[in-house]
């Protein structure tokens, strides 16, 4: 449950940091909300990771599907990885390490729920 | 340990954002893939929905306000309420749809690639400032700044493209800056100059002193006579008016300096491709249907994405003119008004020469002119080179221009320096001529519009509502005595410089001829009682005579039968080279396959278009027999010029027995005949092994050509390959890379002036954009746009598809 919760607190969180500040901005959430939600290290990387990445992939298919694919596909042959798994593993590895600093940061575990 | 692990993750948090955040270079450029592909301020950002409509803008600096009405190829056509506020609109709307391409072209022009590209660009970057392009674009801005008009136009221009530049943030750059990982400069004057200097470098700069000087030496006089003619005198001239020279030529004294024999061993800067070319052309209104003139142009340019060209409608009171722009510099290049229209097509003459200096010593502070020793000045050029320390080149400049080659760069071992002049050096008007050209109602004042253009020299083409029809050469021309500026000049004596140029009222031009219509594409310029020596690198030898002969057959011609001429595919060279060809072949000795290819030449009917065959036979024979008959050249370890194709066939059938006609590398010794015959065999092979690479498809011409139109970065899914008939040397002079660049055909009617148009491209250059290649498919199916040429808004509400308005922000 409370990994739902910080799941969803990142990505509103990430969302409204991102509509007005820079990319890296998200890290910053995903950083204070692990810090906030302190679960253990492994499921707090997995919310971070889940959250931005989940969030970007949603931005980014709405965008590609109301504009046709028009530039998706000529990005994609620039790439050397599919666009959107690119997109996922960059942004999900930011916001798995910034939440899994803030949680180390915290420290003490508190008991899991599940 | 928990300390480690904070620290640890910290870092790597911390790391992986600086590394995501910054473009790398592992061989193949990175950019920076966080920003790059973060959906809410990356790429993304820049795919664009069908519809979309440019907005609404608030902008600093307007004196009223400004409607823009974008018709559904989303061509802006502009409605101000001043010439102050118009130029601003156009600033500002022509970078909203190509402010990456404006930048990169200028940057290029500065040698500045290497900013953007890095290490692989820094030769490229010393070429450009070893030939003086920023020299020469300052040189111009300074006449510009005198003149309080011109200062108007380009800075109401500046501030424009700045309003739109500042009006950006990341999400809204254009996506090459996001995958290049750099940000739009301001803009300014000189850089719409530097533009101008990028046109010239294309069109002007063409020369081969060196190659002839080493021709020289090594063939002889007479031989260079043969190979390289000042003039094949084939076809009409451009402008033929015998005995019609009345005035009073400048003459210098004395003879042309003459040469010593010498071997140049330089490594030349490429140079821009032989095909770059153009056709112009205006009927009268004895030959139309309407009875009013009909004005064409078609410049042939290197074909890129985003196109060279923007169109664009500027309407303010007392201005109204419409057609091509050129993305970086104001007014309209090749277009039409309410009473005439004007297009142009590159001159061809010799406005470069190569001095060979004599420094006093290794310092170069000084260097010899007639038995003084003239100081010299050098300019330290900084190179700024991305991801690496900045490479400094010194550049030594003389009275005659920079210093290009020395030992330094692309220099030879014998340490010889040769400086670089230049028409482009010199200062100029040009955009005054395109502005006034743009407000011009008749003949007379387009001659005086054109009295203040320089360079590139061009063949301005005009037409009037009025029914004249008229054709005049224009561009800085030095005065030549015979052969000279042919050969590398000793820098040694002043006499060798150029000492006078040709008035501009002596040069060629003609208004009404008899004929009934006037052209030009790129032949030779004027009949032989032009009392001013002519000479360029080559003329055109074909394309001219197509148009020429297809015009004077044509009667009651309409803008349809101009917009097929424009499309004709006819090989005149073909035409008059594989008959002869074919007939040298010992039928007896062809094998099958080379047989069948024999009969498909010779059932061939001489068009480019897409599905022919023999076309691409005969272009695979034409590829393999020129390098073969001009065998010395090609293996030579000086540079040396092929001669033109028309000269090569004119050889072939006429001095078979020449001696370059034997192959070097064979014992034997042979004649044209065994050449044409080897070329075949070779040309057959070629395209037999393209078969096999191509899915053993038969070789129709527009596959085989593979014509491509590539994006300026050379990003291949920016890029495409169009099917189009037509090659280099046809009217339809669509080549591999090469084509008509923009094509217009206007007619002049006194109820109104109607123009169609069309380019290989399309008006956004946002690759993320419906508008980025849209014109393509209408463009190589040869079919045209209509210009909604209105003169108000509210004639244009049937063509609209979105409006826009310019306010001044209070």
């Amino acid at each position: 449950m409370k990994l739902l919760f910080q799941i969803l607190s990142t990505i509103v969180g990430c969302f409204i940091a991102q509509t007005f500040l820079p990319w890296w901005t998200m890290a910053i959430v995903a950083f204070v909300f692990g810090y906030y939600f302190n679960l253990s290290s492994g499921l707090s990387f997995l919310a971070g990771f889940l959250s931005v990445g989940l969030l970007w992939l949603v931005k980014a298919f709405y965008i590609d599907i109301t504009t046709q694919s028009i530039l998706t596909e000529k990005i994609n042959k620039l790439m050397p990885l599919n666009v959107f798994v690119l997109m996922i593993i960059v942004g999900g590895l930011v916001g798995g390490f910034a939440a899994l600093t803030g949680t180390i940061l915290k420290g003490k575990k508190q008991p899991r729920y599940y | 340990m928990r300390i480690v692990k904070i620290t640890l993750s910290s870092i790597i948090t911390i790391a992986l954002v600086y590394c995501l955040n910054r473009s790398w270079n592992f061989g193949k450029p990175i950019p920076p893939l966080g920003k790059f592909l973060d959906p809410f301020h990356g790429f993304w950002q820049n795919a664009e929905r069908k519809n979309q409509k440019p907005t609404n803008a608030l902008v600093k600096n307007l004196k009223g306000e400004v409607t823009v009405v974008y018709d559904s190829a989303l061509i802006p056509h502009i409605y101000a309420a001043n010439e102050e506020d118009l130029f601003f609109a156009q600033g500002y709307i022509t970078a909203s749809c190509r402010l990456w391409q404006m930048e990169f072209q200028t940057l290029a022009a500065a040698g500045r690639i290497s900013e953007i590209l890095g290490p692989s660009a820094i030769d490229f970057d010393r070429g450009q400032r070893r030939l003086g392009m920023v020299f020469a674009a300052k040189n111009s801005l300074a006449e510009m700044e005198k003149d309080a008009l011109l200062n108007k136009v380009a800075n109401r221009y500046t501030e424009g493209i700045n309003a739109y530049i500042h009006s950006l943030n990341y999400e809204q750059l254009p996506v090459e800056y996001k995958l290049l990982d750099y940000s739009p400069e301001e803009w300014t004057p000189l850089k719409s100059g530097l533009l101008l200097k990028y046109m010239a470098k294309t069109l002007n700069i063409g020369d081969k002193d060196f190659e002839m000087t080493n021709a020289l030496k090594l063939f002889g006089k007479e031989m260079l006579d043969v190979l390289y003619p000042d003039n094949e005198k084939v076809g009409d001239p451009i402008v033929d008016n015998p005995n019609g020279w009345k005035f009073k030529p400048v003459t210098l004294d004395g003879v042309a300096p003459t040469t010593s024999p010498e071997i140049v061993q330089i490594n030349p800067l490429e140079k821009s491709s032989p095909d770059v070319g153009s056709n112009n052309w205006a009927v009268s209104g004895s030959k139309t249907a309407s009875g009013s003139p009909i004005l064409c142009n078609d410049p042939h340019l290197e074909l890129n994405l985003p196109s060279i060209w923007f169109i664009i409608h500027l309407n303010a009171p007392g201005y109204n003119a419409m057609g091509a722009s050129l993305p970086g510099s104001p007014c309209v290049i090749s277009g039409f008004n309410d009473s005439i229209a004007w297009g142009e097509t590159n001159a061809q003459r010799d406005l470069v020469d190569w001095y060979k200096i004599k420094f006093k010593d290794n310092t170069k502070n000084e260097y010899l002119s007639d038995n003084q020793w003239k100081h010299s000045n050098k300019v330290i050029e900084k190179i700024i080179v991305k991801g690496k320390e900045p490479f400094y080149d010194t550049v030594v400049y003389t009275h005659h221009g920079p210093v290009t080659y020395d030992e330094s760069f692309h220099g030879d071992s014998q340490k010889n320096h040769y400086a670089f002049r230049w028409v482009a050096h010199d200062s100029s008007k040009e955009l005054l001529s395109f502005y006034l050209l743009n407000k011009s109602n008749n003949h007379s004042d387009y001659l005086k519009a054109l009295d203040h253009y320089s360079s590139p020299a061009q063949n301005f083409v005009f037409a009037c509502t009025n029914g004249d029809i008229a054709m005049r050469i224009q561009g800085k021309y030095p005065v030549r005595r015979k052969e000279e500026g042919k050969f590398v000049l000793d820098g040694t004596q002043t006499s060798n410089e150029w000492q006078a140029f040709i008035p501009n009222d002596q040069n060629v031009m003609y208004k009404n001829p008899i004929r009934g219509f006037v052209s030009s594409a790129n032949q030779y310029p004027v009949d032989e009682t032009y009392p001013y020596y002519v000479t360029s690198t080559s003329y055109e030898a074909y394309r001219n005579r197509r148009i020429n002969q297809r015009l004077s057959e044509m009667n009651k011609i309409t803008p349809h039968d101009m917009m097929s001429l424009q499309a004709d595919n006819y090989n005149l060279k073909a035409s008059e080279s594989l008959p002869t060809w074919l007939t040298m072949l010992d039928q007896t000795k062809l094998n099958a396959i080379e047989k069948n290819v024999f009969e498909k030449l010779k059932s061939w009917d001489f068009y480019n278009n897409i599905n022919s065959e023999g076309a691409s036979y005969y272009e695979a024979w034409l590829r393999s027999i020129l390098p073969m008959i001009w065998d010395e050249m090609k293996t030579s370890k000086v540079m040396l010029d092929f001669p033109t194709t028309y000269t090569t066939i004119k050889l072939i059938k006429e001095k078979p027995g020449l001696s370059f006609f034997d192959i070097q590398s064979t014992p034997e010794k042979e004649t044209a005949v065994d050449v044409v015959r080897k070329s075949f065999s070779e040309g057959v092979a070629e395209i037999e092994k393209w078969k096999k690479e191509h899915g053993n498809q038969e070789p129709s011409w527009a596959v085989f050509k593979d014509s491509y139109i590539q994006h300026l970065a050379r990003l291949e899914p920016f890029s495409y390959h169009v099917l189009h008939g037509g090659n280099n040397s046809l009217v339809n002079a669509h080549g591999k890379r090469n084509g008509p660049s923009w094509r217009m055909v206007v007619s002049l009617e006194k109820t109104g002036v109607k123009a169609w148009g069309v380019y290989p491209g399309g008006q956004s250059g946002n690759p993320g954009s419906a508008f980025y290649g849209n014109m393509i498919n209408t463009w190589s199916a040869d079919r045209y746009l209509n210009m909604h040429f209105n003169s108000s808004v509210e004639q244009m509400q049937n063509f609209s598809f979105a409006h826009q308005t310019l306010k001044s922000e209070k």
